[in-house]
This record gives C-alpha cells, sequence and structure tokens, in this order.
C-alpha cells in the first residue's frame, strides 16, 4: 500500500485514496436508508456504528501516534482536532471555541460529504452522523462522558461542517477494590 | 528474550496468552489468576504512589526474570515476562499494541473484551517476536 | 439539485476532484467502517451466502459509482466495448483507484471460457479480518466482488462475480480471486467483434 507523501501523516501509517471511503460510506447510509425507512431510525443507528467503532478506534490512535493520556476535555478535544481527524479523515479541523466543558470545532473538509448533496424528502437525515458517534465512543474509553452532535451541516445549506462537544462528566476508573 | 506475553482487559479478564519459549509455564487456570490478580496489583500500585498521577508498575524485577508492563490509557495492559535485563521488552509491548489495534480491533467478528482468536494476530505477533528476539 | 439557500454551488457544477488534489484517508478509517459494515450485515442476515450477498451488495454501489468517476476523468468518456478492455480497466485503473495499486493477476479461467479471475495478494479490504473457523468459507472480499460486478454491469458486461481465499505457493496467507462469470451474451458479443 503506497503512502503519499503529503507531509508526516499522524500514525505514519498507510494512507488510502478517499473515494473509496466516501463511496462506501455513501453506499452504506443508502443501505440504511432501504434497511430501516425513516432517515430518524437511520441517524440512530449511524450514531450506534458511529460509537462502535470510536470504541475500538481510539485504540488504534494512541497505538499508531504514541499519544499519552489526555488529562482533560479540552486536551482531548484539541487532540482530535489537530491530530484525530488528519490521521482518519485526511482533513484538519479548526478549534473555534473552548473551555473546560464544550467546544466547537469546524472541519475544513469534510470526505464523508464528497460527491453528496441531500434530497428534499431526506432533510431529516444526519448524514455525518457516525462522526458523532465516533468521537462519543473514543471519549468514553478515556473515561470522559461527553455529547457530540452536528451544529451547522453543508449538507443542510450551512456554511461549513461544525461540531458541538459538550462534557457531561468524568467518569472514574473502577478502583477494584472500593469499599462502598 | 521473551519468555511470554499476556493481555488483561480493563476488568482484569485475561483475553490473551502466549509462551514463547518450554521454561516456566503456568496451566491454564494459573494464567487466568496471573491476569486477574496483576490487575488488581497494578490498581493498587497506583494508590501505593506518594505523589498523585502515577502509571502504576511498569517493571517488576525478579532473580530469574523481569515482568515488563505496559498500560494503555484505555485501560488495557499488554505484560512481557523476560529473561533478566533483556533489551526491546518495552518497545516490543508498544507494538504489540499495535499490532492489537490491526489484528483484533479491525476485525469485525472479535467482540471486545473477549479472548482473542484471531489468527492474523498470532501471525504476525509471531514475526514481531521473531524480530525482537533477533534484534 | 435544489439550492435551499446552499453556498456551495450545485454538485454538479462542482470540481472532480483530480488526482492531484484528492485527499487521503486513513487506511484505519475505511478497515473500521467496513468492520462495521460486516457487523451489521450479520444482523440482517441468517447464513454465510446471505453476509456474503449483502456485503457485495454494498460493493455493487460503490463499483457503480467508481465507474462512473473513473470514466469522466481518466477516459474522457470513451467506453469499452471489449472483455479484455473492460478487464484491463479493472485490473489497473479500478484498482489503482480504489486500493493504491495495480491488482496482482488477471487470467483467464481454466475450467470454463466465459471465467476470468483478477487476483490481489493482499487485498484491502481482507488486510484485517482473521474469520472464525465456524464461518467455514467467508470471504469479505465479496465486497470487493461487489465493487467489480457494479463496474462491469454499468459498462455493459454483467458477470456472476465472486471472491475465493486461493493459497499460493510463496505467499505467507491466502490471497484473494475475484472469479468473474460473464453473462453468455457478453461472451458472444466479444466473439462477433473479434477477429
Amino acid at each position: 500500500m503506497s503512502s503519499k507523501a503529503k507531509g508526516a501523516s499522524p500514525g505514519g501509517g498507510d494512507r488510502i485514496n478517499s473515494e473509496l471511503f466516501t463511496l462506501t460510506y455513501g453506499a452504506l447510509v443508502r443501505h440504511l436508508l432501504l434497511d430501516l425507512e425513516s432517515p430518524e431510525e437511520v441517524n440512530k443507528q449511524l450514531d450506534k456504528m458511529g460509537q462502535n467503532i470510536g470504541i475500538r478506534l481510539v485504540d488504534d490512535f494512541l497505538a499508531k501516534t504514541n499519544t499519552g493520556r489526555c488529562r482533560n476535555f479540552r486536551e482531548a478535544a484539541k487532540t482530535i482536532a489537530e491530530t484525530g481527524f488528519r490521521m482518519f479523515l485526511g482533513c484538519s479541523a479548526k478549534v473555534t471555541q473552548i473551555d473546560d466543558k464544550e467546544c466547537k470545532m469546524v472541519l475544513s473538509e469534510n470526505p464523508l460529504t464528497d460527491f453528496v448533496e441531500l434530497p428534499e424528502k431526506l432533510q431529516p437525515l444526519s448524514y455525518c452522523s457516525l462522526l458523532c458517534g465516533v468521537i462519543r465512543g473514543a471519549l468514553e474509553q478515556i473515561s470522559m462522558k461527553v455529547e457530540c452532535e452536528i451544529s451547522k451541516d453543508p449538507l443542510k445549506g450551512d456554511e461549513r461542517f461544525e461540531l458541538h462537544m459538550r462534557l457531561v462528566e468524568y467518569v472514574n476508573e473502577e478502583y477494584p477494590f472500593k469499599d462502598d | 528474550m521473551l519468555l511470554s506475553l499476556y493481555i488483561v482487559n480493563k476488568s482484569g479478564g485475561l483475553i490473551y496468552h502466549r509462551d514463547f519459549s518450554s521454561l516456566a509455564k503456568l496451566d491454564t487456570n494459573d494464567t487466568l489468576r496471573l491476569g486477574s490478580i496483576w490487575h488488581s496489583l497494578h490498581a493498587i500500585s497506583s494508590q501505593l504512589s506518594p505523589v498523585p498521577g502515577c502509571k502504576g508498575i511498569e517493571l517488576l524485577q525478579a532473580e530469574t526474570f523481569d515482568l515488563h508492563n505496559f498500560q494503555t490509557p484505555t485501560g488495557i495492559k499488554f505484560f512481557a515476562v523476560a529473561e533478566c535485563n533483556s533489551q526491546g521488552v518495552d518497545r516490543f509491548l508498544k507494538r504489540v499494541y499495535g499490532l492489537y489495534a490491526d489484528y483484533v480491533l479491525k476485525n469485525p467478528f472479535y467482540e471486545l473484551d473477549m479472548p482473542i482468536r484471531c489468527e492474523l494476530f498470532d501471525l504476525q505477533l509471531t514475526s514481531e517476536v521473531t524480530l525482537t528476539m533477533n534484534a | 439539485m435544489s439550492q435551499r439557500g446552499s453556498v456551495l454551488p450545485p454538485l454538479v457544477d462542482r470540481h472532480i476532484l483530480t488526482s492531484k488534489t484528492r485527499n487521503d484517508v486513513g487506511v484505519g478509517a475505511f478497515a473500521f467502517l467496513f468492520s462495521e459494515i460486516v457487523q451489521y450485515s450479520q444482523t440482517r442476515v441468517s447464513n454465510v451466502s446471505e453476509l456474503e450477498r449483502k456485503l457485495a451488495d454494498v460493493g455493487f454501489d460503490v463499483g457503480v459509482r467508481m465507474l462512473e468517476l473513473l470514466v469522466h476523468r481518466e477516459k474522457a468518456g470513451k467506453r469499452e466495448n471489449r472483455i479484455l478492455g473492460i478487464l484491463s480497466f479493472l485490473h489497473t485503473n479500478v484498482w489503482k483507484n480504489l486500493f493504491g495499486k495495480t491488482a496482482d493477476s488477471l487470467e483467464r479461467g481454466t475450467s470454463a471460457d466465459d471465467e476470468y479471475m483478477i487476483s490481489d495478494h493482499d487485498l484491502l479490504v481482507n488486510r484485517f479480518i482473521s474469520v472464525p473457523r465456524d464461518m467455514g468459507h467467508l470471504n469479505c472480499g465479496a465486497f470487493a466482488a461487489g465493487i467489480v460486478e457494479g463496474v462491469l454491469k454499468s459498462s455493459g458486461f454483467p458477470a456472476r462475480v465472486t471472491a475465493h481465499s486461493v493459497t499460493s505457493e510463496g505467499l505467507s496467507r491466502p490471497k484473494t480471486t475475484i472469479l468473474i462469470k460473464f453473462s453468455p451474451e457478453v461472451i458472444e458479443r466479444d466473439e462477433r467483434l473479434g477477429s
């Protein structure tokens, strides 16, 4: 597998053409619509699948980038924006607003939505719900419970793609001998 | 020289074990025990630390062997038993983490936290062990 | 193609990215997505053949769109009308665009003259997957077979396409062979067009 040298990619690993990824995601969404019919159900399923991906993807990220533990929400959000998106989606995300409990980030490009246009009757579809699930699942594995939603979506007429993350709580690691 | 590898999930369950030599083999029950005891010991060790933020035991040295431990930020422990003063074990454990991320986590037939039964992981691990032993 | 106040130009007017401006994604992104597709598909089927069929259906969609993209971008709309032409296109252009390299071999079947085989020693789709013993002959390369079927059907070469694991001397793991069985009318037409 050739790695295109577009500057060092985080995780240094193999890169592939985004088109396979984009088209595969599109085919998945299409099949979910056929199977489940309602866009709202598809949104839920995409989110669930994203979560399942996220809980595994986080270890791939940590193993390949040699990242240490993120100590808090701020660090985690910045890491996702600066390194995470580049490693997996080949695009960068810019954090536009951040404090200890919330952040917003804007994606410069989004390979999930290349070639995509939402028809009128599918307006309720949140095409990129998978991404929200991935982030939630990934952070859950490092003891952070977050909410994540797409606050601006170019497929619905907005200028750019924006994610809004909110920390719900830190989940303390289970100490096996806690006397509760 | 590597003697054996253990992988323990975040709840202390042993999900993988492999011996690389016929020396010092434990039976199945003992390996399971070792997994859960090590998990508890590791957790307690972080509490022992006089300063906060301790990551727990990374190296245990005994008279006839060393035990190297690597804990991921997600709570999985990769630990290896090796001959005293073996080189490259920590690097080996990090490489195993990478192999786990590839050949276990990307396998749709693997259920998280369950024992690892992935042929490709075994094959890749064998190559990695050979590389480490020959280095 | 409605506007809905979007600031982006209508889809058909947007640039199809050339190979110089296209982005890469990490192989992990595809691998995790595909793994999830396999897991989801398992919940909708009741046996191995159905699972392969479902994966092939998803691949079919990808194939159809990939063809449109490639024909427009690389062949200036020129259409293949010979079997060897379309197979070569698959082996070289399609494979390279999807998987980053050309396929490892293209062969004619030995048992029937309507069969051809494209093989890949390390098919991306199968790279990280270890099929458990109790799933028998399942090959997730069925997804790639679906892609091939989609490309062929859309270019006017209907065929039945399946994926198989084949052990090969000198390879540490079995290669994936995509077996293409063309419909009779395709063979007839090719013979008529041929010398």
